[in-house]
């Protein structure tokens, strides 16, 4: 028999739990050159905001020991021609949509959210309360329980579909923070946004981005979003979506057993891009040789010391 | 934008140009009959500790499947890659970006070449000349530091273009930078001229702004590290003149003369 590779999250159900990571993909398009969006679980978007932003200048980029710093700075077409230019695109691909949102003040992540409830392609929200990058909102609303209860809140109000709430590692208890979220009305949770990073040029004496910080993603992370993943998933009972320096199916496989119920692949599909596809391969002959009927035989069930 | 093939190759000729410059040819490379002069690959280093791909345009392709590149050491990737041997086997993803447009005709082509600018350029003008164009028609500018920084010169000259090696040492060729000599040549013709560049960004400044100044057409092939090399990461972003951000790898690598910020 073939494993199923089908997952449910908030009751959206998806074809396999691989998913696009959000800033890592732009809004599908190129990715779509490269191979049928339908191979995906979800397409999840860059940040939508609610005006046009360019981000940051260049070098915005820079490689690191198994991974990658970046502070892009939300670059985004903005809510308008979003959906004016981007979604006659995403409604006709084969997989589920999924909206990151983003905004400096609530009120532009209630004016988003909003707009985005009335675009039927539109299956979930991800509310981005953990984007390192900006100097105002981002992660300043992740990083306080009374502010994450708060974004999640107003946003529920505006928003008739599941919303996912991303998390950011950069807080001193990540539970903490799934909690208020949980308490809010989320759904689900992302788990993680990037760790905040700093890359220095010892010849030149000069960071190497033009923000200074960033944040960090790729392999280098892997460690730390598993922990995480493991300690919401111990202290939760909401979904979860596992993310960081994803490059392989054993990655994936690593994810769910910690807990994750999908998981989103955002850096590594720069080097691979064909990563996703081939995962889900991997993940159906993985599954047959440990005799798994369901993902759901996987999530959670890593054996602890 | 064309759809990159992404598939494992093998390194068929590794050969030491000079110093610190290599050219490697790849076989098999399927989509070698998609490859236009001004395209690039991303390559990724097997097995290495190096994170990223990395970008090299190309300098020629066979129809007999394979494809070359040539690269400068310059960091820890292009040192990794000039110890793979012959049979070794890497990933190449392409061809990726927008291609030069040729010029018309009835245009005379200046070319400057700058360093490890010189590839794509090279590739040009064998496509030209493959094309029909006639190679007194085109005008390679090639400058370097030394001697050492101006390669493959038989291959060039084999080519029947006008070639006009310039060094900063005077090494060989002309003494000083390359666009001087372009700029005098500019002047003293009446000819209908399009301008076709690639190398070190104070060149490409100079090429750009002899452009704008003689009222000559023209495009500049950019570089810049790029995580992805197909659109989706918006790392290599750089600044058109316009206020807003172009995408190196897929709204370029080659912008037209006065397009970008350099």
């Amino acid at each position: 028999m073939k494993p199923d590779l089908k997952v449910k999250i908030a009751g959206v159900e998806f074809a396999n739990p691989l998913m696009t990571a959000s800033g890592c993909c732009g809004y599908g398009e190129e990715l779509a050159e490269i191979f049928p969006l339908s191979k995906l679980g979800a397409l999840v978007s860059k940040s939508i905001t609610l005006n046009p932003r360019l981000g940051h200048p260049p070098p915005r980029t820079a490689e690191t020991t198994s991974g990658m710093l970046n502070a892009i700075g939300l670059a985004n077409v903005g809510i308008d021609k979003f959906v004016e230019d981007k979604v006659p695109f995403l409604k006709k691909q084969k997989t589920k949509i999924i909206v990151n949102v983003a905004g400096s003040k609530l009120e532009e992540y209630v004016e988003v959210c909003s707009r985005l409830n009335d675009i039927e392609c539109v299956d979930m929200i991800e509310l981005n309360i953990s984007c390192p990058n900006v100097d105002e909102g981002g992660m300043e609303f992740g990083a306080d329980p009374t502010m994450t209860e708060k974004s999640l809140k107003a946003v529920k109000k505006v928003f008739n579909r599941p919303i996912i709430a991303k998390l950011s590692p950069n807080v001193t208890s990540i539970v903490q923070i799934a909690k208020a979220a949980e308490q809010g009305g989320a759904d689900a949770f992302s788990v993680i946004n990037t760790l905040l990073g700093m890359v220095v040029d010892a010849e030149t004496w000069h960071t190497k981005i033009t923000n200074n910080k960033g944040g960090l993603s790729g392999p280098a992370i892997k460690p730390v979003a598993l922990q995480m993943v493991h300690a919401v998933y111990s202290n939760s009972s909401l979904p979860i979506i596992g993310i960081g320096g994803i490059r392989s199916t054993a990655d994936v496989i690593e994810f769910l057993l910690c807990g994750a119920t999908a998981v989103q692949i955002g850096t590594g599909l720069f080097i691979d891009p064909m990563l996703i596809v081939k995962i889900e391969k991997e993940l159906t002959q993985y599954m047959k040789r440990k005799k798994c009927n369901s993902i759901y035989d996987l999530i959670g069930k890593v054996r602890k010391y | 934008m064309i759809k990159p093939t992404c598939e494992d190759t093998f390194l068929l000729k590794k050969r030491n140009l000079k110093n610190n410059y290599y050219s490697f040819t790849f076989k098999p490379y399927a989509p070698v009959k998609k490859c236009k002069p001004g395209h690039f690959l991303q390559l990724q280093l097997p097995n290495s500790d190096v994170y990223f791909r990395r970008p090299f345009s190309i300098a020629s392709v066979d129809n007999d499947g394979s494809i070359e590149i040539i690269f400068k050491i310059f960091g820890e990737g292009t040192a990794l890659l000039a110890q793979l041997e012959k049979g070794d086997k890497v990933n190449l993803l392409g061809p990726l970006g927008v291609p030069f447009k040729f010029p018309k005709k009835n245009e005379q082509t200046i070319i400057i070449a700058g360093g490890v600018g010189f590839p794509p350029l090279m590739y040009l003008a064998v496509e030209m000349i493959a094309k029909g164009y006639d190679p007194k028609s085109i005008h390679f500018f090639y400058g370097g530091r030394t001697t050492d920084d101006i390669i493959e010169k038989p291959r060039l000259k084999k080519l029947g273009v006008n070639f006009y090696p310039v060094t900063e040492d005077g090494s060989f060729g002309a003494k000083g930078l390359v666009t001087k000599p372009v700029e005098e040549f500019i002047k003293s013709s009446n000819a209908k001229m399009r301008i076709f560049s690639c190398g070190p960004t104070g060149m490409l400044k100079a090429a750009d702004a002899i452009g704008l100044k003689y009222n000559i057409p023209g495009q500049l092939s950019l570089e810049a590290p790029m995580p992805c090399g197909f659109g989706i990461c918006l790392g290599c972003v750089k600044e058109k003149t316009d206020g807003t951000h172009a995408r190196v790898c897929c709204d370029g690598p080659v912008f037209e003369i006065g397009e970008i910020v350099l």
